[in-house]
Parts: C-alpha cells; structure tokens; sequence
C-alpha cells in the first residue's frame, strides 16, 4: 500500500513536471495558482516571441547553436517545431543573433525555474495531505 | 456558404501573412548605446517571473512593488557592473 501511493506520488510529481513544460505556468493552473499562472505564461510567452521578433526564428538553431537550443527547448516541446522548420533556413547574425538567442534562452531557464517551482509546491501538498 | 472572401477577411489574412513574414527576418539592433536598453524587458521579465514563484500569495500591489524592488536591483548591480569593468579596461588600455 505505502509502495503504492509513493509511486502515485512520483507519477503526480512527473505529470505536473511535463505540464509545466507543455505549456508554461500550465501547473500552477492545476494546481489551482491561477495567479501564478498567468504572470508565468503571459511573461515567459512574451520574452519568448519578443527574441523571435528581434532575431528571427533563425534564433532557434538545433544544430549551430545546441547549448542555446538546449536552454530554448525547456519553453515548450512546441519549440522542437520551430527549430526543425528553421533549421539552417532563416541564417541571422552579430546583434540581432545575440539578442534574439538571450532572450529565447532566458525564456527556457525562467520556466525550468517556474517546473522545479511547480513540482515543489506539489511535493509539498501531497505531503501535506498525506500527513493529514 | 463557400464564396469568395469578403475585404475584411482578406485584410485579416494579409495582416497575418505579415505578422508571421516579420518573424522570418531579424530586427535592425545596432552596436550602440541604445542597443543596451534591450536589457530593460528581459530584467523585467526575470523580476516578474521569479517573485510569481517566490511570494507565497500573489496580491497586486505587494506584486509589482517585490517585482520593481527586484528590477531596480537588477539594473542597479548590472550598471556597477559596467562601471567596475568600463575603469578597469581604461586602466588596462590606457
């Protein structure tokens, strides 16, 4: 039984983990922080298309720039999409580039922030409850 | 039911196919001063994003004034920053 509800408990803690990647701030709505939620969604949703304006998605380069991409990856699986249909088309250099990949990233690390976040204040009300 | 499309709906049609066209080519950032204050939105980001996850209940006011604290502190130390590093290549090269 008590192997049972610590496997529920990490299934719980992995569901909101991939729902705050999904779609940012998508957690603390689970979790019913609808506050939370949307500072976290309007804000990282905002830096994020803000570094694609400024940069082009050219910014987005799974195979020119894969420590960027490992950090604009955290936004979202969406952006996956963005990376293949930019690969290599859309070349974008100096200022432009730099900006446009720091915000995208910043963006990224902001929501690994917001799911560690989220899988914490899950952890703590499952043990909350459990404790009765 | 499927007729043409009315002005509307192809005024529409053209401001997105414009929307998602500027997203393919990048904005005009220079080497100047100016180019700096593209450091402003992502402090302010940062500020907002990690005091959402840090206040334990989120009310507006208390919000924005932790967020502006964090910002202003943010700009404050990134300046000095600059300064230290600015004197100390002066001093370096002369």
């Amino acid at each position: 039984m008590r192997t049972r509800s610590r496997e529920d408990r990490i299934l719980l803690l992995i569901f909101v983990a991939l729902l705050s990647w999904l779609v940012p701030g998508a957690g603390y709505f689970w979790l019913k922080e609808r506050k939370r939620a949307v500072i976290v969604f309007t804000t990282i949703a905002v830096t994020f298309w803000l570094g694609i304006y400024i940069g082009s998605i050219g910014v987005i380069d799974p195979i020119l720039a894969k420590p960027w991409y490992a950090a604009q990856i955290i936004n979202s699986p969406a952006v996956a999409l963005l990376g293949h249909a930019a690969a290599g088309n859309f070349p974008v250099y100096g200022r432009p580039n730099e900006v446009g990949q720091i915000y995208t990233s910043v963006s990224g690390l902001l929501n690994l922030l917001c799911i560690v976040n989220t899988v914490h204040l899950a952890h703590v009300r499952v043990a909350r409850q459990s404790r009765g | 039911m499927c007729g043409w499309p009315g002005r509307a709906e192809v005024k529409m049609f053209t401001e997105v196919v414009f929307l998602v066209a500027s997203l393919t080519a990048p904005e005009e950032v220079g080497t100047t001063l100016q180019s700096m204050l593209w450091l402003l939105p992502l402090a302010a980001a940062i500020a907002a994003v990690y005091k959402a996850t840090k206040l334990p209940k989120i009310t507006a006011g208390r919000f924005l004034k932790e967020t502006a604290a964090l910002f202003g502190s943010i700009i404050l130390f990134v300046a000095a920053t600059a300064l230290v590093l600015h004197v100390a290549a002066w001093l370096i090269s002369g």
